[in-house]
This record gives structure tokens, C-alpha cells and sequence, in this order.
């Protein structure tokens, strides 16, 4: 079995000019950058590009990269960087503070008891999440229509693995909440799944 | 005695292992108790083992990155 390479391995690759490195980190990270800045930017095309930016400046300034952060958390915070820049010039202002709607406001009594019991959701199981095809249908589309912050925070700590730290310091917010905002993410695909399953 | 409402308010930190214990004790003690909570914290989990495996449909890699690497190219070529 091929072993994975160390993230050391990677930069000096890259480094290098090796392009298969280059194509499996591409991979790897480039839907979910342009999904990230779709939020951000004012349209998927503007998105695209952005990325394609970021790649470029990770390219060019990978000897640079002192290792302070994860490789992942390093390309997301160029890209998230580039992608707000862009934002502004094209006159559109993206804060990620304060996106706290609350898709459970109506689920509770006074008493702060649920009014109606949430679902087994018998249809799921862990074991067939897998085969779940118009479950993911479901998550995907909800995570799409997240706002940007709840995009972005949930992205990168659920799918992409960085670490709390990572998130607060490419998102410039902080660790309560970075909380908050994957919560809110939550509910919201949990509302979809929940409103599918019906 | 932490209301239903508190418990989905700290579903998440408690599915990601970030409550005190001393909270995370109450909640285990709610949801023992709970079925709409039981359910509501599974929801949250499937919710978060789904949205791990839910990766975004990328456009078309080879010619993103066939175009990333011939502007890195020209660059290159530009400085010399």
C-alpha cells in the first residue's frame, strides 16, 4: 500500500514543481474552495476564479509556507483572503459576525419543552449512510444554501478537518463563535434532512 | 435541570466532545430521560457523519488545473 505523504513531503514537492503532488492537493481541496468562496463572491463564475487566484498564490509563495498552520489552513486562508478582497471591489460587503438565525426558534414550548418530538429518522442509520444517495442529495444542496459563514466554518471543520484555531484565524472570528456558526450550520441541514424524511 | 431547548442549544458541543464534563454529566442525565432529545442528538450526529461524507461535486479539475499551471508557466516564463 502506497503510504500517504507527510505535509513536509508535500511543500517540498511542491517546491519542487511536482505535479502530481499538485494534482492529488488540487483535488483534494479545490471543490470545497470554490464551494467556500461561492459564498463569499457575488457569483459561482467570480468563485471559480478566485480559486484558480489562490492556487496560483499558493504556487508561487509555497517556500514561504513555515509550517505554522496545516497546509489546508494555510490555501483556505489565501483563498478566503482573496475572496473578500474580491468581494469589495466588486461592492459587495461579506461579514462573518452575526449570522445567528436560529432554525430552532418555533421547535419549543415556553417552558422550553420541544412541541412536537423530533424524528427517529428510522429511514438513516449510520451503517447506511453511506448508500444514502438522496440523503447526500439533501446535505449537499442544504450546504449550499448555507450562508457564508455557516458555509465556510462548516466546510472546513466537518469536511476539510481543520482545526478550531485554523477556522477562527482564516474566518478573523472568533472561538465561541466559530461554535455558534457550525451549530447554526447544523441545524439548517439537519432542518433539510428532516423537512426530506417527511 | 437543563430544558430541552438548552439541550439542543448544546447538541453540537456535545456530539464534538467540547462540553465540560460537569454538563456534559447533565445532558447524558437529560437525554436519558428524554425521548425528543435522544432523537434530536441522533438527528444531529446523522446530520454531521452525512455532512462528512457529502463532498462538494468539483467542476472540472483537469482543465482548472491545466489553466492554473500554464499561467504559472507564462509566469515563469515572463521572468526570465
Amino acid at each position: 500500500m502506497a503510504s500517504i505523504p507527510t505535509e513536509t513531503a508535500i511543500v517540498e514537492a511542491l517546491i519542487r514543481g511536482d505535479r502530481q503532488v499538485f494534482a492529488a492537493l488540487f483535488r483534494q481541496h479545490n471543490a470545497a474552495m470554490i464551494r467556500v468562496a461561492v459564498g463569499i463572491c457575488p457569483s459561482r463564475a467570480v468563485a471559480e476564479e478566485v480559486a484558480q487566484e489562490a492556487w496560483l498564490a499558493v504556487l508561487k509563495n509555497i517556500a514561504d509556507f513555515q509550517g505554522r498552520s496545516s497546509l489546508a489552513a494555510w490555501i483556505f486562508t489565501i483563498l478566503i483572503n482573496m475572496a473578500r478582497t474580491r468581494a469589495r471591489v466588486e461592492g459587495r460587503s461579506v461579514s462573518f459576525e452575526g449570522e445567528r438565525d436560529n432554525t430552532l426558534a418555533d421547535a419549543f414550548d415556553g417552558r422550553g419543552r420541544w412541541k412536537d418530538l423530533p424524528d427517529l429518522w428510522d429511514e438513516i442509520t449510520p451503517e447506511r449512510i453511506l448508500g444514502a444517495k438522496t440523503a447526500l442529495e439533501v446535505v449537499t444542496a442544504a450546504i449550499d444554501a448555507l450562508p457564508p459563514a455557516q458555509k465556510a466554518v462548516l466546510i472546513l471543520r466537518s469536511q476539510q478537518g481543520l482545526e478550531p484555531a485554523e477556522i477562527c484565524a482564516a474566518l478573523q472570528i472568533s472561538e465561541g463563535n466559530m461554535r455558534v456558526l457550525l451549530h447554526r450550520a447544523r441545524l439548517a441541514v439537519r432542518a433539510a434532512l428532516d423537512g426530506a424524511l417527511r | 435541570m437543563l430544558s430541552c431547548k438548552d439541550v439542543s442549544e448544546r447538541s453540537s458541543a456535545l456530539i464534538d466532545k467540547d462540553l465540560p464534563l460537569w454538563e456534559a454529566m447533565q445532558m447524558r442525565l437529560h437525554l436519558a430521560m428524554c425521548k425528543g432529545c435522544a432523537a434530536f442528538v441522533r438527528q444531529m450526529r446523522i446530520t454531521r457523519s452525512l455532512t462528512a461524507v457529502a463532498p462538494p461535486v468539483s467542476p472540472d479539475d483537469e482543465a482548472a488545473m491545466a489553466a492554473i499551471l500554464a499561467r504559472l508557466d507564462d509566469g515563469k516564463t515572463q521572468a526570465h
